[in-house]
């Protein structure tokens, strides 16, 4: 590593917003030929920290030295023509639509302030196969409308666009977040050759798996502040005590089985849309049951289905051992079947409402006479559950969008613990949330949780084995294995999991 | 700096309606008079209503382009069944009524069951209205003893019960349609701030598929939004054709745009940002008494539409403008 030189260093980078102080001296020097991962939790400034480094805050304090250079940047035309080149998070933000994908290749060609006035279409390909080549991608179809591709070969070309400019660092902000799995492998194997070609790349990820497995090393920002370097062998405990301190260490609760525990949801030859198989599942109160499988594995199908948004095909669902037949999500409620959607953005945030209109929503029969509503109450029950689950926010007035993106999901999840229930199901609750947050769900999740239960979804293992007591694999429709989270061996769990 | 900016968007439209309010009363006081200030309220209340009802539409993020035609077939309707018709001035209220909740019912269809977006739906039903109201008259005004297509003269005549409704005044000061104004908009207030059904409607205009996650018949509310706009036109029709006395095919003109605008304007009304009962009340009082105002000191009255123009421009920049960007 010592033969390497900085070609970019950020030194004592302060930021202000209004009184608060966003980050105070933080540090970080760039390599070439390195993957450099920065993480935080939430709110820990992470971001204004990435948006300085983009040219998006001009009154920042502090030095950016650019090859032993002081450059000031004002905008991020300036990041931009100093060599530093964004990926954003959402694909969506970096290709323009209705274009094709030679167009978006050689975007630059066309939106540039010296592009040529006439729009010549044989340079433009001729170009964008210059640049697809960078990422091996001039095996597209140049004339395609970019709408018609995947979303890793969308972020490909993204990348070697960004790539084409020759840029000293490449920023990545959180880009395996909307692709899956083995297009994220993919992208790995890209980034190491970039990264042996001598480009520096400065990785950003909720995924610590991710971080642990690329980086050559991570640079904490803690509340604001420089939290420490880590180098390799990395591990996730250490990179999670590095970002939030020692956290009550794994709280594996102990689940007794035997205390008087009550059958509370059970599926009997339960087929769902879009499967052929049936399904017989059994979940007893005081349990938190997770369900992992990948995308297209028949998860969603099946949360849709028990929560009144789709119908079964046949088969049954009992509720308390009494059938339960429910049309819409108002019966589901009714029977006391709570889910919070993954997706909180597009699915459970009211937007410029407060915090408490947000958690009372689904129940405003309950929290009204005569349709009068009764505030008094909602406000207490509010602030009961921003108190219980550790909502960090200025009162139950706040809107929505004054709380990190962490503390968004636990109102999210507390509109739906609120009230009495016999089972709530969480579909991916854990995307986008940051690792303190996710403990605070989780052990409010394993306190509560007594006489109902927990059917949590999701696609990653590691967060599964963290907070259940059983974990069941589906693949294709079906379920291939249900057995103790205790028991349950993670290497298995994977192959069961991908296996075609 | 930040807090002038926020206390400009929270009171500063408040601030600016109170200073004309002074200034007028100064240079001219019979601006202050009793009687001036009910001939304001008088000359808002047809497009406060439709101003509070288009409200309800608004705030589901939707829109209904047609409360103002919808306000002219009920002035043509009851003309229609008093005069032609011959018929007791209650059938001219409850037709105008039903018809008011069947064009609402419709839109509402149109938009949640047809998924046409609301601004063409509307559109489309505006311009039905518009021509379906001059075929009974054959495109003709109604006016007592006008002359009927068979030669012979119309018999029937404006109820004076009607005409009280528009026409009325309460302890010979406030008049009657003020009077409905008032509770009409107390009423909205109350539902839209007070009562689940007002949160639901936000929510749907904040986040429609979230709240049909929450267990909540989004399409009901939404087709609800549309009666009630279509219902509240009718209202306004009603006291419209009370007041003139006659049925003027070109009375629904300029209803439309003056309450949208004012529904506009009260977005900027105590820096809500959203589509609401007091905003609403405020921004068309507010365009009365400035209309009123200029007009006492002898503006012309060609230069209306170009003030309103200016307020309403302004009062989007107060909302929209002076927020803070963001990345």
């Amino acid at each position: 590593m010592t033969d390497k030189r900085p070609i970019i260093k950020a030194i004592n980078i302060s930021k202000k917003f209004g009184a608060t102080k966003a980050l105070s001296d933080v540090s970080f020097d760039f390599y070439e030929g390195e993957i450099f991962s920065i993480v935080g939790a939430n709110g820990a400034g992470k971001s204004t920290f990435i948006k300085i480094l983009c040219g998006y805050y001009g009154d920042y304090e502090g030095e950016i030295l650019i090859d032993g250079k002081l450059i000031k940047f004002e905008s991020p035309r300036d990041a931009y023509e100093a060599g530093i080149q964004v990926v954003h998070q959402s694909i969506e933000q970096g290709i323009v639509q209705n274009m094709s994908v030679a167009e978006n290749l050689a975007l630059e060609m066309i939106i540039s302030p010296d592009a040529s006035f006439v729009y010549d279409k044989k340079k433009i390909v001729k170009r964008a196969i210059e640049i697809a080549k960078k990422m091996d991608l001039e095996y597209l179809d140049m004339d395609k409308n970019i709408q018609d591709i995947t979303q890793s070969e969308k972020q490909m070309i993204i990348i070697a666009r960004a790539l084409a400019t020759k840029p000293k660092l490449l920023i990545l902000d959180e880009p395996t977040s909307s692709i899956s799995d083995r297009e994220a492998a993919k992208l790995f194997e890209t980034l190491y050759k970039l990264r042996d070609e001598g480009v520096s790349i400065l990785y950003v990820s909720h995924y610590l798996a991710e971080v642990k497995k690329i980086s050559n090393r991570v640079g904490v920002i803690r509340d604001g502040k420089y939290g420490g370097l880590l180098y390799q062998p990395l591990e996730i405990s250490q990179i999670v005590k590095a970002m939030v301190g020692d956290l009550e260490s794994a709280f594996k609760r102990s689940y007794d089985e035997k205390s008087g525990k009550k059958l509370i949801m059970e599926l009997r030859d339960l087929v769902v849309e879009g499967s052929k198989y049936p399904l017989n599942i059994k979940i007893y109160s005081g349990e938190i049951v997770g369900l992992i499988g990948l995308i297209g594995a028949g998860k969603t199908e099946l949360a849709e289905t028990l929560f009144g948004i789709r119908k079964p095909i046949s088969g049954e669902i009992l509720i308390e051992e009494k059938s339960a037949n429910f049309k819409d999500i108002h019966q589901a409620i009714k029977h006391g079947i709570h889910m919070v959607p993954e997706n909180r953005a597009v699915n459970a945030i009211i937007p410029e409402e407060s915090i408490k209109n947000n958690i009372t929503l689904p129940f405003l029969d309950f929290f009204s006479k005569f349709g009068v509503l009764a505030k008094k109450n909602e406000i207490k029950a509010s602030k009961r559950m921003i108190k219980d689950m550790g909502i960090k926010c200025e009162g139950f007035d706040a809107l929505i969008e004054s709380l990190s993106g962490g503390n968004q999901q636990k109102v999210v999840v507390a509109r739906w613990l609120l009230m009495k229930h016999n089972i709530v199901i969480l579909d991916e609750p854990f995307q986008g949330v940051d690792i303190k947050s996710r403990r605070d769900i989780s052990k409010y999740l394993q306190d509560t949780t007594k006489k109902s239960a927990v059917l949590m979804i999701s696609s990653d293992i590691d967060e599964l084995m963290d907070v259940t007591d059983r974990i069941m694999v589906m693949n294709r429709g079906r379920i291939l294995s249900n057995e103790k989270t205790s028991e349950v061996d993670r290497d298995r769990l994977l192959s069961l999991i991908t296996q075609e | 700096m930040e807090k002038f900016v926020a206390f400009a968007i929270k009171y500063g439209f408040l601030i600016v309606m109170a200073g004309s309010f002074i200034g007028f009363g100064l240079m001219e006081p019979s601006f202050w008079s009793w009687s001036n200030m009910f001939s304001i309220l008088l000359g808002i209340t047809i497009v406060g209503i439709l101003a509070l009802g288009v409200t309800f539409t608004l705030i589901v993020d939707g829109f209904d382009l047609s409360i103002g035609s919808t306000a002219a077939i009920c002035v043509m309707i009851s003309s229609y069944v008093m005069v032609v018709l011959n018929m007791n001035y209650m059938y001219a209220i409850l037709l105008s009524i039903l018809l008011g909740v069947t064009i609402g019912l419709v839109n509402g269809l149109l938009i949640v069951k047809a998924k046409i977006p609301d601004l063409l739906a509307t559109l489309g039903m505006m311009f039905l209205i518009q021509g379906l109201q001059l075929i009974p008259s054959a495109g003709m005004s109604i006016g007592t003893g006008m002359m009927l297509a068979d030669g012979s003269e119309a018999e029937g005549e404006f109820a004076q019960q009607f005409l009280f409704l528009g026409q009325g005044r309460l302890f010979n000061l406030i008049p009657i349609p003020v009077i409905v104004f008032v509770i009409l908009a107390i009423v909205i207030y109350f539902v839209l701030q007070y009562t689940k059904w007002g949160r639901i409607l936000y929510a749907i205009g904040g986040n429609e598929k979230a709240v049909k996650l929450a267990g909540v018949n989004v399409e009901k509310y939404k087709i609800a939004a549309y009666v009630l706009s279509g219902t509240i036109s009718s209202i306004a029709g009603i006291l419209l054709a009370a007041r003139i006395g006659r049925g003027d095919v070109t009375s629904g003109g300029g209803l439309l745009l003056d309450a949208v605008a004012a529904a506009l304007i009260g977005y900027a009304v105590l820096g809500v940002k959203k589509p609401n009962a007091l905003g609403s009340v405020v921004g068309v009082i507010f365009i009365g008494m400035l209309l009123n105002g200029l007009t006492m000191l002898s503006l012309p009255y060609y230069t209306q539409d170009f003030i309103k123009g200016i307020v309403l421009v302004a009062a989007l920049i107060f909302t929209f403008g002076l927020s803070k960007s963001e990345i």
